[in-house]
Protein backbone atom coordinates (compact mmCIF):
# COMPACT_ATOMS: atom_id res chain seq x y z
CA UNK A 1 0.00 0.00 0.00
CA UNK A 2 2.94 2.35 1.01
CA UNK A 3 4.64 1.36 -2.24
CA UNK A 4 1.77 1.83 -4.14
CA UNK A 5 0.98 5.74 -2.89
CA UNK A 6 4.41 6.30 -3.56
CA UNK A 7 4.34 5.88 -7.11
CA UNK A 8 1.09 7.32 -7.38
CA UNK A 9 2.63 10.54 -5.78
CA UNK A 10 5.59 9.94 -8.36
CA UNK A 11 3.20 10.27 -11.28
CA UNK A 12 1.42 13.06 -10.06
CA UNK A 13 4.64 15.06 -9.48
CA UNK A 14 6.19 13.94 -13.43
CA UNK A 15 2.80 15.19 -14.38
CA UNK A 16 2.57 18.35 -12.29
CA UNK A 17 6.34 19.12 -12.97
CA UNK A 18 5.74 20.79 -16.52
CA UNK A 19 2.67 22.11 -15.73
CA UNK A 20 4.24 23.71 -12.87
CA UNK A 21 7.45 24.59 -14.58
CA UNK A 22 6.39 26.26 -17.41
CA UNK A 23 4.82 29.54 -15.76
CA UNK A 24 8.30 29.56 -13.94
CA UNK A 25 9.93 28.54 -16.47
CA UNK A 26 8.68 31.42 -18.47
CA UNK A 27 9.39 34.76 -16.43
CA UNK A 28 12.83 33.22 -16.20
CA UNK A 29 13.55 33.41 -20.00
CA UNK A 30 11.67 36.40 -20.86
CA UNK A 31 13.52 38.48 -17.95
CA UNK A 32 16.88 37.12 -18.95
CA UNK A 33 16.46 37.84 -22.45
CA UNK A 34 15.07 41.39 -21.46
CA UNK A 35 18.22 42.25 -19.42
CA UNK A 36 20.28 40.82 -22.58
CA UNK A 37 18.43 43.19 -24.56
CA UNK A 38 18.48 46.25 -22.53
CA UNK A 39 22.37 46.91 -21.30
CA UNK A 40 23.99 44.92 -23.85
CA UNK A 41 26.77 47.63 -24.31
CA UNK A 42 26.98 47.73 -20.50
CA UNK A 43 27.17 43.93 -20.03
CA UNK A 44 29.89 43.75 -22.50
CA UNK A 45 32.33 46.41 -21.20
CA UNK A 46 32.27 45.39 -17.53
CA UNK A 47 33.09 42.27 -19.13
CA UNK A 48 36.36 43.34 -21.13
CA UNK A 49 37.14 45.82 -18.77
CA UNK A 50 38.40 42.44 -16.17
CA UNK A 51 39.72 40.21 -18.94
CA UNK A 52 41.10 42.18 -21.98
CA UNK A 53 44.23 43.19 -21.33
CA UNK A 54 45.32 45.21 -24.82
CA UNK A 55 49.22 44.21 -24.31
CA UNK A 56 51.94 46.04 -25.31
CA UNK A 57 51.95 47.42 -28.77
CA UNK A 58 55.81 46.53 -30.09
CA UNK A 59 56.00 50.75 -31.08
CA UNK A 60 55.14 51.51 -27.68
CA UNK A 61 57.70 49.33 -26.37
CA UNK A 62 60.67 50.63 -28.80
CA UNK A 63 59.90 53.87 -28.03
CA UNK A 64 59.93 53.67 -24.22
CA UNK A 65 63.41 52.03 -24.60
CA UNK A 66 64.57 54.60 -26.71
CA UNK A 67 63.30 57.73 -24.78
CA UNK A 68 65.23 55.66 -22.14
CA UNK A 69 68.27 55.31 -23.95
CA UNK A 70 68.33 58.96 -25.12
CA UNK A 71 68.32 60.00 -21.54
CA UNK A 72 71.15 57.83 -20.92
CA UNK A 73 74.34 60.15 -19.65
CA UNK A 74 76.17 57.71 -21.56
CA UNK A 75 74.78 57.35 -24.85
CA UNK A 76 76.32 60.30 -26.66
CA UNK A 77 75.88 59.33 -30.18
CA UNK A 78 71.98 59.30 -30.91
CA UNK A 79 72.11 59.38 -34.02
CA UNK A 80 72.96 55.30 -34.36
CA UNK A 81 69.67 55.09 -31.90
CA UNK A 82 67.63 52.77 -34.02
CA UNK A 83 65.77 49.86 -33.39
CA UNK A 84 68.11 47.90 -34.82
CA UNK A 85 71.00 49.14 -32.55
CA UNK A 86 73.31 47.62 -30.97
CA UNK A 87 74.47 48.93 -26.91
CA UNK A 88 78.03 47.83 -27.64
CA UNK A 89 78.69 48.00 -31.41
CA UNK A 90 76.66 51.29 -32.38
CA UNK A 91 76.18 52.70 -29.13
CA UNK A 92 79.53 52.50 -27.52
CA UNK A 93 78.26 51.09 -24.32
CA UNK A 94 80.76 48.31 -22.59
CA UNK A 95 79.07 45.44 -20.61
CA UNK A 96 78.31 47.81 -17.12
CA UNK A 97 76.87 50.10 -19.25
CA UNK A 98 74.37 47.18 -20.95
CA UNK A 99 73.60 46.11 -17.13
CA UNK A 100 72.26 49.59 -15.98
CA UNK A 101 70.33 49.79 -18.84
CA UNK A 102 68.52 46.47 -18.95
CA UNK A 103 67.92 47.36 -15.27
CA UNK A 104 66.21 50.51 -16.06
CA UNK A 105 64.25 48.75 -18.59
CA UNK A 106 63.41 46.73 -16.10
CA UNK A 107 62.18 49.38 -13.98
CA UNK A 108 60.50 51.15 -17.07
CA UNK A 109 57.95 47.67 -17.78
CA UNK A 110 57.74 47.01 -13.96
CA UNK A 111 59.33 43.16 -14.36
CA UNK A 112 62.07 41.36 -12.82
CA UNK A 113 63.99 39.90 -15.61
CA UNK A 114 66.23 37.27 -14.15
CA UNK A 115 70.40 37.54 -14.69
CA UNK A 116 70.56 34.40 -17.37
CA UNK A 117 67.96 36.63 -19.70
CA UNK A 118 69.53 39.95 -18.32
CA UNK A 119 72.76 38.52 -19.95
CA UNK A 120 71.51 38.15 -23.33
CA UNK A 121 70.15 41.19 -23.95
CA UNK A 122 72.81 43.42 -25.79
CA UNK A 123 70.58 45.11 -28.47
CA UNK A 124 67.54 47.43 -28.79
CA UNK A 125 66.08 44.86 -30.98
CA UNK A 126 66.59 41.63 -28.10
CA UNK A 127 65.34 44.28 -25.55
CA UNK A 128 61.45 44.66 -27.20
CA UNK A 129 61.72 41.10 -28.04
CA UNK A 130 62.01 40.27 -24.56
CA UNK A 131 59.29 42.67 -23.22
CA UNK A 132 57.00 41.63 -26.08
CA UNK A 133 56.92 38.08 -24.91
CA UNK A 134 56.25 38.96 -21.01
CA UNK A 135 52.93 38.88 -20.32
CA UNK A 136 53.15 40.91 -17.40
CA UNK A 137 54.94 43.84 -18.62
CA UNK A 138 53.29 47.08 -18.62
CA UNK B 1 80.43 41.48 -27.31
CA UNK B 2 82.90 38.83 -26.44
CA UNK B 3 81.71 36.06 -24.63
CA UNK B 4 82.22 36.93 -20.91
CA UNK B 5 83.78 34.90 -18.31
CA UNK B 6 82.57 33.53 -15.26
CA UNK B 7 84.17 35.71 -13.25
CA UNK B 8 82.63 38.98 -15.79
CA UNK B 9 79.49 37.47 -15.13
CA UNK B 10 79.96 37.63 -11.38
CA UNK B 11 80.88 40.94 -11.50
CA UNK B 12 77.79 42.06 -13.68
CA UNK B 13 75.51 40.25 -11.23
CA UNK B 14 77.08 41.59 -8.38
CA UNK B 15 76.31 44.97 -10.11
CA UNK B 16 72.55 44.10 -11.14
CA UNK B 17 72.10 43.28 -7.35
CA UNK B 18 73.73 46.96 -6.06
CA UNK B 19 71.13 48.46 -8.57
CA UNK B 20 68.32 46.86 -7.43
CA UNK B 21 69.52 47.37 -3.88
CA UNK B 22 69.39 51.23 -4.90
CA UNK B 23 65.70 51.50 -5.58
CA UNK B 24 64.81 50.46 -2.02
CA UNK B 25 66.65 53.62 -0.73
CA UNK B 26 64.90 57.13 0.14
CA UNK B 27 63.84 58.68 -3.12
CA UNK B 28 66.32 62.39 -2.59
CA UNK B 29 69.29 60.17 -1.89
CA UNK B 30 68.46 57.66 -4.41
CA UNK B 31 70.84 59.00 -7.28
CA UNK B 32 73.82 59.44 -4.20
CA UNK B 33 73.76 55.90 -3.78
CA UNK B 34 73.99 55.13 -7.62
CA UNK B 35 76.59 57.05 -8.21
CA UNK B 36 78.40 55.83 -5.81
CA UNK B 37 77.96 52.28 -7.13
CA UNK B 38 78.99 53.08 -10.23
CA UNK B 39 82.18 54.73 -8.81
CA UNK B 40 83.18 52.19 -7.08
CA UNK B 41 82.76 49.56 -10.17
CA UNK B 42 84.45 52.28 -12.55
CA UNK B 43 87.13 52.56 -10.50
CA UNK B 44 88.55 49.31 -11.20
CA UNK B 45 87.42 49.20 -14.79
CA UNK B 46 90.59 48.31 -16.29
CA UNK B 47 91.52 45.67 -13.83
CA UNK B 48 93.11 42.63 -15.88
CA UNK B 49 90.33 40.10 -16.21
CA UNK B 50 93.09 37.32 -16.02
CA UNK B 51 93.79 38.63 -12.18
CA UNK B 52 91.77 36.29 -10.62
CA UNK B 53 92.66 36.80 -6.94
CA UNK B 54 92.46 40.49 -6.93
CA UNK B 55 89.04 40.24 -8.99
CA UNK B 56 87.80 37.63 -6.31
CA UNK B 57 88.66 39.77 -3.53
CA UNK B 58 87.34 43.21 -5.10
CA UNK B 59 83.79 41.23 -5.12
CA UNK B 60 83.83 39.78 -1.83
CA UNK B 61 84.94 43.18 -0.58
CA UNK B 62 81.96 44.75 -3.29
CA UNK B 63 79.41 41.88 -1.20
CA UNK B 64 79.84 42.63 2.09
CA UNK B 65 79.85 46.56 1.05
CA UNK B 66 76.39 46.04 -0.32
CA UNK B 67 75.39 44.23 2.59
CA UNK B 68 76.31 47.13 4.94
CA UNK B 69 75.10 49.72 2.78
CA UNK B 70 71.51 47.43 2.34
CA UNK B 71 70.25 48.73 6.30
CA UNK B 72 67.39 50.33 6.30
CA UNK B 73 69.04 53.13 8.73
CA UNK B 74 71.92 54.12 6.18
CA UNK B 75 69.68 56.88 4.21
CA UNK B 76 72.23 59.13 2.56
CA UNK B 77 75.81 58.68 1.16
CA UNK B 78 78.10 60.99 0.62
CA UNK B 79 81.28 61.12 -1.63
Amino acid sequence: MFRTALLRSARQAICAAPRCQAPIARPVARSFLQSKQTPPAACFQAVRCYSAHAGLAKQEVEGRIMDLLKNFDKVTDTTKLNGEAHFHNDLGLDSLDTVEVVMAIEEEFSIEIPDKEADAIHSVKQAVDYILAQPDAH
Amino acid sequence: MAKLSGLQRDVLKLYRQCIRAVRLKPDDTRENFRAFAREEFRKNVAMDKKDFGTIEYLLRRGRRQLEIYQDEGIRNIAR
